[in-house]
């Protein structure tokens, strides 16, 4: 009886959902979760994924790269803020504005806009990052309202895309009186940014949620779906329960192994992949742990490391740590990339002729513990893995296991986040397993594998002069044919500065009730206001129309 | 007795700021780069990281550190964090605040209402088949971890009946604007699971105490004496037996009231409920200083005055303790 008691008033509470009398509206809404908070989507304060997801609601480039991501080819770009564009010389780019693009305000998107926002982009103490990819612009000018000029100090395949891409324009009407650096990233327009993109900001509550609303007035047309919620949620517990309990609609992040037999339970629920921008692979230091003067005495001799990759069985490793969501890599080519195709095949598993290979160069197992050793020095390797990755924490094991087979002892070394990075950047590792997530552009991998990139995410300090010459002729002379990306491929697996073991895809779970759902590997949710709801399939939410701000 | 208020909130204030020093210290010694994941993969020149470090004011030198952050505090202002830049410390910490507040608000109401209760009447019926019942499933309770009991009541409650939502604190598409009615309700449900999970294990540490604490006083002559006089049994239960059980309780309340402002980092995250206990966690995977050392002053803060106040409570129910 006194169980009743309490039962009444808790299933009563349960059975009033929130927003249930809010029906009565065409369109539909989209709530996502994210793993971190986007607490400035604002370009030139970007940083992280939700940032940049929201962002791209917010706020359009003048072109997009097609469905292909092909970067080199301005044929094959997407107008957005310019509606078409033509070249002057090999050296300068012309971009003619959509006169229709409105910012939210309703004042015209201009070429004033996009002139002052190149120069805060350009500005090395605002966007660092940014500024060291526009490196090879020379000068963007408004020809007139419409019409902006820009003008590079050197010829190259990729100029294109770093003029359209890198760059969201900001309404200069707006944040042209604020002062860059600290007090733009306090200032008011911050708090409530004015973007030009198919939604505008509604409010954010700190820690909780971001909340966007459809631009009825978007020059490319109205959006589907009126509103746009972004849930942070960090526990990955929470984030599947979200989404199964029926709070969220999207989850761009769904586990790899647990997630699709959680799915599967769900009706409403249909998981989607889309090629990623990311490379997990295992970083080997050529260098000595903390003292890159000197070279690291077993992973300097580049046969052993060859040896390493002969060791690991990569489609095996993909399978087990990502599922049916990965496909296996052998170059710092992710599968959204246009240039994966051209990746050279690598060595392949051969554990019988990686342990050859070891034995040639002096390293055998004398006293019979299964460990190789050469001079009396075992080959032992330490293997920097980061605590929070769970993929990474599933591969870790693996990866020593396969290399005990060939005589290798891998030790496992599981850090905080902030430590693996920061061993990383000192050079403090012999080995780890790192994810990269790439550039839309393969020209990104010059950060990463070029002499020029160890003042950059170069850690491991590789460095091939060869390799540089080839590169720089491959992404800017012009010379960017398939056959020097293959060439430069290749130089990069005979020199095995990395082993690459993976290019996961995105796994996405959506509900079943949305039409039209396509996503962008380079800019997931760039389509996101194209998508409708199926008017059979409405659920409380989707009639919550536009809420006061 | 005003003199020794005085004299314990000036201990406190020295404690609190001894605490701050030690923690400020021992942040900055602990292994880690606060802008990890800033920079993390990312192609930065060493002086573009510097930049960075400026910008966070992460690249100085301790001490300055150090006195910058006093100067901030003495200010009311803790800096801006490192994970949500541009957001100040202070405003998030407030905009925190009241979720911890209100979920270790139920908790506390009915750790000590329940608990209290129970325990009592675990006390009075002692030997009786409802004490041993209770005792066991409090036994039960109490040996379960939150994050687990979390775990299988979403899994059940939400997931399997759909009863009550499995996380967050409001319905995330519930209009600014709606009525307050509709409001409450939809908060009630958000928290019903989390305050379930926190509130079984808690209840059950405060029946055993106040069962053994009863008992305890149930012997004592002055019961006797009280039953002897003919007065009614709830009088002497709660008049006379209860009351003297207060400063047993009172010392456990001492324990339980900074989970006011501490929130429970297992139970905040598995239920993403937006409060301190979550922030302080990913503030701590994060490096994320500035936010680190604001949620620990705050919950030093909340220790030092929970004991101040356990103290003035003792004050108040046993004049044996009170200052002459």
């Amino acid at each position: 009886m006194r169980i009743r008691r309490l039962l009444i008033p808790a299933l009563l509470c349960a059975a009033v959902p929130a927003g249930a009398q809010q029906r009565g509206n065409d369109h539909g809404s989209v709530v996502i979760i994210m793993g971190q908070e986007p607490s400035t989507p604002i370009p030139t304060l970007l940083n992280g994924s939700a940032n940049i997801a929201v962002s791209d609601l917010l706020f359009l480039r003048l072109a997009r790269p097609g469905p292909g991501l092909t970067t080199t080819e301005e044929r094959s770009f997407e107008p957005q803020l310019a509606r078409s564009w033509s070249r002057r010389d090999s050296l300068t780019l012309v971009f003619e504005m959509d006169p229709r693009a409105r910012w939210h305000d309703g004042v015209p998107v201009t070429a004033r806009d996009v002139v002052t926002s190149f120069a805060r982009v350009r500005d090395s103490t605002v966007d660092p990052q940014r500024a060291l990819l526009l490196r090879y612009l020379a000068s963007v000018i408004a020809e007139n309202e419409h019409r902006v000029v820009v003008k590079f100090r050197r010829a190259y395949p990729g100029q294109f895309y770093d003029a359209s891409f890198h760059v969201q324009p900001l309404p200069a009407h707006l944040v042209e009186q604020i002062p860059r650096g600290r007090a733009f990233a306090n200032s008011e327009y911050v708090k409530n940014p004015v973007g030009n993109g198919p939604y505008r900001w509604v409010r954010r509550d700190p820690g909780r949620q971001l909340e966007l609303q459809a631009n009825p007035g978007f020059f490319l047309g109205p959006p589907k779906l009126d509103r746009v919620v972004f849930l942070t949620a960090q526990d990955p517990e929470a984030q599947m329960n979200l989404l199964l309990d029926g709070t969220a609609d999207l989850f761009e992040a769904v586990p790899p192994v647990s997630g699709p037999v959680r799915l599967a339970r769900s009706p409403t629920t249909r998981l989607l992949t889309v090629p990623s921008l990311s490379v997990l692979y295992l970083l080997i230091n050529q260098r000595a742990p903390g003292d890159r003067e000197r070279p690291h005495p077993i992973l300097g001799d580049v046969e052993v490391r060859r040896a390493l990759a002969m060791g690991l069985d990569r489609l095996n490793l993909a399978r087990s740590t990502y599922g049916r969501f990965a496909l296996p890599a052998e170059a710092p080519a992710a599968q959204a990339h246009w240039t994966r195709g051209l990746v050279p095949g690598g060595p392949g598993y051969q554990p019988a002729a990686a342990r050859a290979l070891l034995a040639r160069r002096g390293w055998v197992d004398r006293d019979g513990d299964g460990v190789l050793e050469k001079n009396g020095v075992p080959l032992v390797l330490r293997l920097s893995v980061p605590a929070t990755s769970a993929t990474r924490a599933i591969m870790a094991p693996q990866v020593q296991e396969q290399l005990r087979r060939i005589g290798i002892r891998v030790e496992i070394v599981r850090l905080d986040f902030p430590v693996f990075i920061q061993r990383r950047n000192k050079g403090d590792f012999e080995l780890d397993l790192s994810v990269a997530n790439m550039d839309p552009s393969p020209s990104g991998i010059v950060q990463s594998w070029s002499c020029a990139g160890r003042a950059g995410s170069n850690v491991a300090w590789y460095c091939n002069a060869a390799l540089d010459s080839l590169l720089d002729r491959t992404i800017y002379t012009g010379d960017g044919n398939e056959k020097s990306w293959r060439s430069a491929y290749a130089m990069i697996q005979a020199d095995v500065p990395a082993v690459f073991l993976a290019s996961p895809a995105n796994s996405i779970a959506v509900h079943t009730r949305y039409r039209n759902v396509s996503f962008r590997p380079e800019s997931l949710y760039g389509d996101l206001w194209r998508w409708s709801v199926d008017p059979g399939r409405r659920i409380a939410r989707d009639g919550a129309g536009a809420p006061s701000r | 007795m005003i003199r020794w208020i005085l004299r314990r909130l000036l201990q406190a204030a020295a404690t609190l700021v001894v605490v701050v020093l030690l923690l400020f210290v021992l942040m900055r010694l602990a292994p880690g780069d606060p802008l990890a994941r800033l920079v993390g993969d990312r192609d930065l020149a060493p002086g573009e990281i510097e930049l960075l470090r400026e910008r966070y004011g992460v690249g100085r030198p301790v001490l300055v550190q150090l006195r910058s952050f006093l100067a901030g505090a003495a200010r009311g202002d803790l800096g801006v964090s490192i994970e949500h830049y541009p957001d100040r410390v202070t405003s998030l910490l407030a905009s925190r605040l009241p979720a911890t507040l209100l979920l270790g608000g139920v908790v506390l109401l009915l750790n000590f209402t329940l608990g209290i209760w129970l325990g009592v009447r675990q006390a009075v019926r002692r030997g009786s088949r409802f004490d041993r019942w209770t005792g066991r499933l409090a036994l039960t309770a109490y040996a379960m971890p939150g994050f687990w009991l979390g775990l299988v009541l979403v899994a059940f409650v939400s997931l399997r009946w759909q009863l009550l939502p499995a996380a967050q604190m409001t319905d995330p598409m519930l209009p600014p604007d709606a009525d307050l009615g509709t409001r409450l309700v939809d908060l009630l449900r958000h928290l019903a699971l989390p305050a379930l999970t926190l509130s079984l294990t808690s209840i059950a540490l405060t029946m055993r105490h106040q069962r053994a604490a009863m008992l305890s006083v149930f012997r004592l002559d002055y019961v006797t004496a009280a039953r002897a006089r003919g007065l009614p049994e709830s009088q002497v239960r709660w008049g006379h037996a209860w009351r003297n059980t207060l400063v047993p309780m009172l010392t456990l309340l001492g324990l339980w009231l900074p989970i006011l402002v501490s929130g429970s980092v297992f139970v905040e995250s598995v239920f993403n409920w937006p409060g301190l206990g979550s922030l302080a966690a990913q503030a701590i995977a994060s490096r994320d200083y500035p936010v680190l050392l604001g949620t620990a002053m705050l919950v030093s803060g909340a220790v030092v005055l929970a004991g101040l106040l356990a103290d003035l409570g003792y004050a108040l129910v046993d004049p044996r303790v009170r200052p002459s």
